[in-house]
């Protein structure tokens, strides 16, 4: 047996998935995650380099890599992509001038080799703000009907009421454990 | 809300259940506890020292270890290859952990050396694999792609400096193409929202209130006041200006010739920047305290000198900013009495 082959299978066994958040810097990211477990949230700084928390939810063990999104640190965005289960992109909604730029580096990660077999969950964030998109808007803005290489589905939230995080994980996870675990 | 995220633990969080450990076990754990923490109380100062020392040394063991891995990739048979470089990428891969778990220690300039040098690992690992393995037809097409799409990535930066640009934004709240005006919102009409001040030119703007959060895009020789913003301000392509904000987080990008009298509760970082300078927020209006409270930021936690350069990889003071020395420093803005 080759070692991807073992690797492969004690993942099974411990139901193990990686989850790579991306993202433009000030998207939200952090801050999803911290609410996602429960930690305070007003304390964040912008992302230096990047963090890991391991969460437990529906008995899978979600290994959740957040890395900062300045311009200066994604050239090494790529450093994390091996072996990833599932990417979150983090839009912040209210950005309607970044979008563009938001449109790039997400279609440039699309065309990873080694993001290919990847779920995507495209959360579109602080949807508290009154002047955000709707996912409906981003949809047509980021041109997601476009992803033909990916799983994909965008979810509306806000990090700071919690909103709809529960459900994006949810699906993301569900996206996941259908592709990699077999039904035993 | 956040009971609602309860199926969720980290892992971090689970400590050992008491009754499964016998009272004496305990105490003798609580004993040497005791004096860990004594000795930590005692070596506070170079503790941090330590531990950074400690980190450097086992992150220089592995590195030399993947090295010499990557080396020895020469000598091995074809069909030894692929396990190796999976073994390659998983060392890798535990080492980027062990980083990741030094985060809180580490300090910037640390962590990008850290990447830096991880991603030099993984391209020297990358090529040697491609060159010994031939066999995806891929890798080349990609790595050409990547560096086209890093080329136009370039020319944008450079033509986008301070060249204002026509805002594709309608219904917002703020202000738009305006010069020469003295612009001001009421408290209520910015309460919880996104407001953006976009190409000003000679402008004072005043925003007492709690906005949830603030973009400040091409502003040239203008002066902004804030109350508390409750989550980050974001601003680009600031030229010659004196902002008086208070927030979360500051954000700030491609500006120049910048005075900030900030309030800041996590932290600020620059980005292509230079000529910025740092005093503590000291605006002061009727009403400030109770929007420093509507707005969840500690009035006491002001953390305006923590300033992170990520152009600056070294140790020393990064020369793009610096603090407005005291007797500098403006005490009384007349343009919000
Ligand atoms: N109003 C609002 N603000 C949010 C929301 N999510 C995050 N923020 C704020 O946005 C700012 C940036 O959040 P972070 O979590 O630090 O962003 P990030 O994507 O991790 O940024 P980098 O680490 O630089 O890549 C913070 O001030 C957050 O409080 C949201 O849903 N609504
Ligand atoms: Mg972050």
């Amino acid at each position: 047996m080759g070692f991807l082959t073992v690797l492969k299978k004690m993942k099974q066994k411990e139901k193990e998935m990686r989850i790579l958040m991306l993202g433009l810097d000030n998207a939200g990211k952090t801050t999803i995650l911290k609410r996602f477990n429960g930690e305070p949230i007003n304390t964040i700084s912008p992302t230096l380099g990047f963090n890991i928390k391991t969460l437990e939810h529906r008995g899978y063990k979600l290994n959740m890599w957040d890395v900062g999104g300045q311009k200066s640190l994604r050239s090494y965005w790529r450093n994390y992509f091996e072996c990833t289960d599932g990417l979150i992109w983090v839009v912040d909604s209210a950005d309607k001038r970044r979008l563009e730029d938001c449109k790039k580096e997400l279609f440039v990660l699309l065309q990873e080799e080694r993001l290919s077999g990847a779920t995507l969950l495209i959360f579109a964030n602080k949807q508290d703000l009154p002047g955000a998109c709707s996912k409906e808007e981003l949809r047509d803005i980021l041109d997601l009907d476009s992803i033909k290489t990916h799983h994909w589905k965008i979810i509306s939230c806000s990090a700071v009421t919690g909103e709809n995080l529960l459900e994006g994980m949810d699906w993301i996870i569900d996206d996941i454990a259908a592709r990699i675990f077999t039904l035993d | 809300m956040s009971d609602k995220m309860d199926p969720l633990i980290s892992i971090e969080n689970f400590s050992e259940k008491p009754n499964k450990i016998n009272l004496l076990t305990k105490r003798e754990l609580e004993r040497q506890l005791n004096i860990q923490k004594r000795k930590d109380d005692k070596e506070l100062l170079s503790a941090s020292n330590e531990k950074l020392e400690i980190f450097e040394a086992i992150f220089a063991e592995k590195k030399s270890y993947i090295e010499s891995l990557i080396k020895n990739s020469r000598n091995l048979s074809k069909n030894e290859l692929p396990d190796h470089f999976n073994t390659i990428s998983k060392e890798i891969l535990t080492l980027q952990k062990y980083v990741a778990a030094s985060n809180i220690f580490l300090r910037h300039y640390d962590l990008q050396r850290c990447q830096n040098t991880l991603q030099e690992l993984t391209n020297k690992a990358k090529y040697l694999e491609n060159e010994l393995l031939p066999k995806k037809k891929f890798s080349f097409k990609n790595r050409m792609k990547e560096k086209d799409v890093k080329k136009e990535k370039e020319d944008e930066v450079d033509s986008a400096v301070f060249k204002p640009h026509v805002p594709a934004i309608f219904n917002s709240c703020g202000f738009f193409n305006r010069s020469d005006e003295t612009l001001n919102m009421l408290p209520s009409e910015i309460f919880r929202k996104d407001v953006s001040l976009e190409n000003l030119e000679n402008c004072i703007v005043i925003l007492k209130g709690t906005a949830s959060t603030l973009h400040l895009n091409h502003l040239k020789n203008c002066k902004v006041f804030t109350g508390p913003v409750s989550t980050s301000i974001f601003a680009e392509h600031c030229l010659n200006c004196t902002l008086v904000i208070a927030c979360q987080q500051l954000r700030l990008h491609s500006s120049e010739n910048v005075q900030i009298y900030l309030h800041v509760t996590s932290r600020a970082i620059m980005e292509d920047c230079k000529d910025i300078a740092v005093a503590p927020y000291n605006l002061d209006y009727k009403g400030v305290e109770k929007d420093f409270e509507n707005a969840h930021l500690e009035k006491n936690v002001n953390n305006w000198r923590c300033v992170d350069d990520f152009n600056w990889l070294s140790e020393k003071h990064s020369p793009n900013w610096k603090e407005i020395p005291e007797h500098e420093r403006i005490q009384r803005w007349q343009e919000i009495e």
